[in-house]
């Protein structure tokens, strides 16, 4: 899968999106459930916003200086002999990764969770040179099963499923016969993918941190099946998107705490780990080899940009979970593998504003995102300033609303237009109000009373009332 | 104390009686009230949709209009924010950049400057029966007021307020995002007013118009019986 | 031996370009203005730590059990039959005959007919065989962390990485001298023995409890991929 997924337009994905019950459900349950432990997690520190800004400033260093530390993480890794590819582009990139498993002659290939591997469509490219391609995350596991249904959040990518659908699609796909119980199905899962583990050639995995000072990669995960793909096949493929990198592990570990508690309100997850090259001499388990694939695919584009700051993203999905308009919505809504107020932003950058315009307008700018983000980026800010490069850079809105913004611009620094208008608009909307109400507006009214009553404009202003009681001044 | 309103083109033209009960609880209070004619539009609802250039004029014009003000006081915790972004909005223009800060500093929500500025909790309201309070995104988050409509609600005489589940979500207004998105809006704002019909309260109070406006307009088009008050008439309740 | 680095020259130099600049070869890591992970239980007593620990293990799903060292062998024979018995995966570690458990890994156990086995470099995978195989894994915490109630493991070439995450079930041994507050003093330590001019380890595990997933309708099911059940056995030795 690449970063879109989706052939249709986003109206027809939301209206497709928000009649489907149970994923409304089942997203604002998780939603509540992940606010509450979010916030439980970081008022329990008592100085939340203290170690907010602490991220923010490690992360915005590491940006300032990203080639160097990039420089500084490719010797380490080399010292320790594994091997670095820089990779521009998703093809160059998921071609290496390729390269590389058919030297090894490998065939069957085991995968950590990772959302990068999905932007560069890794799987399918693997897939097309006859590998055998396994996704050991749970979610991700149900998702590949399911025919690739595409992931709906980027921390719980199967949020949208219900158990019932598990259970179906483990029947049909893997001959499962027990219930719907999240422990059966889980049981079942562990059980066929520990024989993928230990027959697999090569083990491929996201990074969440890269460590410069010591050449080191890490993963946080819960399920365990992180150190499975890194423990077990004789060669370990990662690949890091190019800003997913720490000074040191000073860094590491303030990144990961705020990782855990706004991911999922933990104090660390079950399995945070750093791995440093190929397993040393002498060890029994870990990759004889080691390779390690950055990846840019647009990313350098964005530094020294107004969207810079995004870059500073952790991959916690706080935004996600607190976001009003995903809620509603849910991730496939996005046509993006990166959905909710991170992707709103990032998708456009990376895949342009033809495929994800419409993104950053599907947001009420009410800033629960920004709020919600451990490392400060201004997410409401940039979806703000992608309309502002839309509509005034790229001239992408309707004739219709540009001309009314004209006139709006006009009309409210005028105070003779305004008056006038305000006046006006009174008597005009007369034959349209009942009962103080206008049910059935005209024009780019109805777009409202379609939905909601609207008040009518009342007789008298305020400050027609004021000047009337007080006098004008 | 000399304070002058800002009114915001909401109020002006739909809510005047907010307007009116606004002005009362503030004269109760002793202050001295203008309204500087020129106020039209602080430029939101062209801002918010990227067009950036074309609301710089809405919003020079209240710059100018407020220039001799003392105190700017508004029933909009979004209005309010507006006026506080001015000074980014024209950082690369020196000429208005310096009157747009003198403007962000001297610019105070309704409820905000009651309790901060005034130092008054009991406005000596009374109204009887159970209320609940959407407090308002931009109010909340971006002008960081959280607590000041709280301490003024909770000394109204015979008001028993019951909390808002989910109240930090966003009621599905966002300017011109509730006819651009009317889908997506109209979900959010049915389950805001879902949440305040499970409270079973007589008003849902809030601080901001357009909001009010929302959920109001849907509440009433789909027959739920809530009283929707802003919290200036709240405030000014006396019966 | 070196691995190799490709086409990094044309990447480095488009990123420092991006940002308006020549590419930079030496940067000085700022003092940084926030420190707040510093504060966490700052100063707190290996009792108040424990404390925490004690305390955070109800939330991981996590047995704690408590002994002195006199009682250690018999406490850790009771958890192994409590978890079922062998087979048994073991790293090699001193820690076994300082800690005075070598009667019960040497003699007790096997005379009980319960299947140890102790990670010995030589056998390579042969030892990930066994260690899939074993009921329960066994090793010593490293250090370990109060707040998070989280055991590190530094793996070597006889502390095998596969003995705390394939058996079924995982029992860490942590002596109350290893008890720190916080990751940071694990970031601490690591920094400190790199500049001691040590390698790092080339896989550090910091563990949490017994390995979960909440992939299905968020429900929370205990023992995925790694172990089903953990338990951490606290030593008194200070």
């Amino acid at each position: 899968m690449s970063m879109k997924f989706s052939t249709k337009n986003f109206t027809d994905r939301t209206k497709d999106n928000i009649s489907d019950d149970f994923m409304r459900q089942a997203v604002a349950g998780a939603q509540e459930r992940l606010h509450g432990r979010r916030l439980d997690a970081a008022e329990e520190l008592g100085n939340w916003e203290e170690w907010r800004s602490h991220g923010e400033e490690i992360r915005q260093h590491v940006l300032e200086n990203l080639d160097f530390y990039l420089h500084q993480l490719s010797e380490n890794v080399s010292q320790r002999g594994g091997h670095v590819f820089f990779a521009k582009t998703a093809e160059e990139a998921s071609n290496y990764v390729r390269e590389v498993v058919e030297k090894k002659e490998g065939k069957k290939v085991v995968k950590s969770k990772s959302m990068v591997t999905e932007e560069i469509n890794l799987n399918t490219v693997l897939e097309e040179a006859g590998c055998e391609v396994i996704e050991t995350d749970l979610g991700e596991y149900i998702l590949q099963i399911d025919d690739h249904d595409p992931p709906s959040h980027i921390v719980a990518p199967a949020l949208h499923k219900n158990r019932e659908q598990i259970r179906e699609v483990f029947e049909d796909k893997l001959d499962y016969k027990n219930t719907s119980k999240p422990e059966e199905l889980a049981l079942h899962a562990r059980e066929k993918l520990r024989q993928e583990f230990l027959a697999a050639d090569i083990g491929i995995t996201g990074c969440n941190f890269a460590i410069a000072e010591t050449g080191s990669i890490s993963l946080v995960t819960n399920e365990g099946n992180a150190r499975l793909v890194s423990a077990l096949p004789k060669t370990q493929i990662t690949v890091m998107g190019m800003e997913r990198i720490v000074p040191s592990f000073e860094e590491f570990e303030v990144l990961v705490s705020l990782l855990t508690r706004s991911a999922v309100g933990q104090k660390l997850t079950s399995y945070v780990t750093a791995l440093t090259g190929p397993k040393g001499e002498g060890d029994a388990d870990g990759p004889e080899e080691f390779h390690l694939v950055i990846v840019d695919n647009g990313r350098s584009e964005i530094l020294g940009t107004e969207f810079q700051s995004i870059l500073q993203c952790i991959r916690c999905a706080a935004c996600v979970n607190v976001c009003p308009v995903y809620r509603h919505i849910g991730g496939h809504s996005y046509g993006s593998i990166y959905s909710g107020p991170i992707g709103a932003v990032l998708s456009p950058l990376l895949g342009g504003y033809d495929d994800f315009k419409e993104l950053p307008f599907a947001s009420t700018l009410c800033g629960a995102c920004t709020d919600a983000c451990p490392v400060k980026i201004p997410l409401h800010e940039l979806l703000h300033t992608h309309r502002q490069i839309i509509v005034e850079e790229e001239g992408r809105a309707p004739i219709s609303e540009k001309l009314a913004m004209k006139a709006f611009g006009i009309g409210a620094s005028s105070n003779p237009l305004y008056s006038m208008g305000s006046k006006a608009a009174s008597t005009a909307m007369k034959p349209f109000t009942k009962n103080e109400r206008i049910s059935k507006g005209p024009g780019p009214l109805k777009e409202w009373t379609d939905l909601r009553e609207f008040p009518a404009v009342g007789n008298t202003r305020f400050r027609d009332w004021f000047y009337d009681q007080k006098g004008g001044n | 104390m000399k304070v002058s309103l800002f009114i915001t083109c909401l109020v002006d033209m739909f809510y005047a009686e907010a307007g009116k009960d606004m002005t009362e609880v503030l004269e109760r209070q002793g202050c001295e009230l203008s309204f500087p004619k020129g106020q039209i539009c602080c430029g939101q609802p062209a801002y918010n949709s990227g067009y950036v250039e074309n609301s710089k004029s809405a919003m020079k014009n209240m710059i100018k209009t407020f220039e001799s003000a003392e105190y700017v006081v508004t029933p909009s915790g979004s209005c309010a924010t507006m006026f506080k972004m001015y000074p980014e909005i024209f950082a690369d223009e020196p000429k208005w950049k310096d009157k747009a800060q003198e403007l962000a500093d001297k610019t105070y929500e309704f409820t905000e400057f009651l309790v901060d500025v005034l130092k008054v909790e009991n406005v000596g309201a009374k109204l009887t029966g159970k209320g609940t309070y959407h407090p308002s995104c931009h109010m909340t988050r971006l002008l960081g007021v959280k607590e000041p409509p709280k301490k003024l609600l909770a000394q109204v005489e015979g008001l028993e307020m019951i909390p808002l589940p989910n109240a930090h979500n966003c009621c599905g207004f966002g300017g011109t995002f509730s006819v651009k998105m009317g889908d997506i809006s109209e979900q959010m704002v049915d389950e805001k007013v879902d949440s305040a019909m499970v409270t079973e309260a007589d008003y849902l109070i809030g601080a901001d118009c357009g909001c009010l406006m929302n959920i109001g307009g849907r509440a009433e088009r789909t027959g739920k019986k809530i009283r929707v008050m802003h919290i200036a008439e709240v405030l000014n309740s006396r019966e | 031996m070196t691995g190799t680095i490709q086409n990094r020259e044309a990447f480095l130099s488009g990123i420092a370009s991006q940002l308006g600049r020549e590419q930079k070869t030496q940067v000085k890591k700022p003092i940084w203005k926030h420190q707040p992970q510093r504060a966490v239980l700052a100063g707190a007593s290996a009792d108040e730590l424990l404390d925490v620990l004690r305390k955070q293990c109800e939330h991981i799903h996590t047995e704690l059990i408590e002994t002195k060292l006199a009682d250690l062998s018999e406490t850790l024979d009771n958890a192994v039959k409590l978890y079922g018995g062998g087979p048994l995966s073991l790293w090699k570690d001193k820690r076994f005959e300082e800690y005075g458990l070598m009667q019960l890994i040497e003699s007790d156990w096997p005379a009980e007919n319960i299947e140890v086995h102790t990670w010995q470099a030589e056998l390579g995978g042969r030892n990930v065989e066994l260690a899939e195989q074993a009921n329960i894994g066994i090793t010593f915490s490293d250090m370990t962390l109060a707040e998070s109630g989280t055991v590190v493991l530094l793996s070597s070439s006889d502390k095998g990485r596969s003995v705390s995450l394939l058996p079924t079930n995982y029992i860490a041994i942590i002596p109350k001298s290893t008890l720190v507050p916080r990751i940071t003093q694990a970031a601490d330590l690591i920094r400190r023995n790199i500049d001691k001019g040590e390698q790092v380890p080339s896989c550090i595990n910091f563990i949490t409890g017994p390995s979960n997933s909440a992939d299905i309708e968020m429900n929370l099911v205990i023992g995925v991929h790694g172990p089903v059940k953990a338990a951490y056995i606290v030593i008194e030795d200070c």
